[in-house]
């Protein structure tokens, strides 16, 4: 009890501090499960529009933060694109937040890579709620593997590579 | 309990520096009107020469346009061919508006990545310098992280 009630002043903690130093993350209301903090994450796509994480929920989510000024982040997203086109229909849902971008840039990388799963704009404050997952040093690639039940079950810094993320989400799938 | 397991494989994973110990901020005044910012970076780990940004406090005080060095090429897919910086990075900073003995604060912005794949967010550091007396030589060089904070990192 006392260990959730840390982790709920942490999160409240990242959440206020983000937002009182003026960087936006979107709306953020946790959800029932302290053990994911991106439960209840809402934030603005490319075009602005507002996409709460909680519609991807039921499916084998795997939220990767990246950015296109982030070499590698750019190296492993066709390994995730030819994922989501073979595993989508058996319900692997990959989503990005892109740390610190513009939306042209995206844009222009995703017409690249035929990127087919959708991309979130996030601000600073998104890499830090990212620390709340183990990303202690806030550095990108940062992958996240989110089951049906929507329980994170692995967090990655650095590469995801194809074999490791088969084997992932093999189990969940 | 699977979050507190996940951290931890992380941290074996990926034995990586804070973006500060990556990549150590100094600078001294070498005199009133000339700044020097020094970028010492740990094997391993490199700078983006384009993502550079100096800025100086307080108002009244100006910096030029910094004296850069050439940086090696990196080809990039995305971007086209970018310059990088590997081990010492000496940048030199024109400084207009600022009186000897007056403090100035010189923020530096760089953003870098290490070669194990992962890369890190635009990172802001600060030096408070005491300009020098006229014809007083180069002050002491001031450490973004003073040495003694790292020995318990």
């Amino acid at each position: 009890m006392t260990k959730t009630l840390v982790r709920w002043i942490a999160v409240a903690l990242v959440a206020l501090a983000a937002l009182a130093g003026g960087i936006y993350f979107g709306k953020y209301s946790p959800g029932e499960s302290p053990a994911n903090p991106l439960q209840g994450l809402t934030l603005p796509d490319v075009d602005g529009r507002d996409q709460p994480l909680d519609q991807w929920r039921g499916k084998v989510l795997v939220v990767n933060f990246w950015a296109t000024w982030c070499d590698p982040c750019r190296e492993e997203i066709p390994e995730f694109v030819k994922a989501q086109a073979r595993l989508g229909d058996k319900g692997l849902q990959f989503v990005g937040i892109a740390i610190a971008d513009q939306p042209d840039k995206i844009r222009r990388f995703s017409t690249d890579v035929g990127l087919n799963y959708p991309t979130l704009m996030g601000g600073y404050g998104a890499l830090e709620l990212s620390k709340l997952l183990g990303n202690r040093l806030a550095a990108l690639p940062f992958s996240v593997v989110i089951d049906r039940q929507g329980r994170v079950v692995h967090t990655q810094l650095g590469l995801l590579k194809p074999e490791k993320l088969e084997t992932i989400i093999g189990k969940l799938l | 309990m699977l979050w507190l397991a996940a951290s931890t494989a992380i941290a074996a994973e990926a034995p990586l520096l804070p973006a500060e110990q990556a990549f150590r901020y100094s600078a001294r005044a070498l005199d009133n009107r000339t700044l020097e910012a020094v970028f010492v970076i740990a094997d391993g780990y490199y700078l983006y020469r384009d993502k550079f940004a100096f800025a100086v406090a307080p108002d009244g005080a100006v910096l030029g346009v910094p004296e850069l060095p050439a940086g090696k090429i990196k080809a990039d897919q995305f971007f086209g061919n970018v310059e990088t910086y590997r081990g010492t990075v000496v940048v030199k900073l024109p400084l207009g508006g600022a009186a000897s003995g007056q403090s100035v604060v010189l923020t530096a912005d760089s953003q870098g990545c290490a070669d194990v794949g992962v890369c890190y967010p635009p990172t802001r550091q600060k030096v408070t310098l005491a300009l020098p007396a006229a014809g007083a030589g180069p002050t002491a060089k001031v450490e973004a992280i003073p040495p003694k904070k790292r020995w318990f990192q």
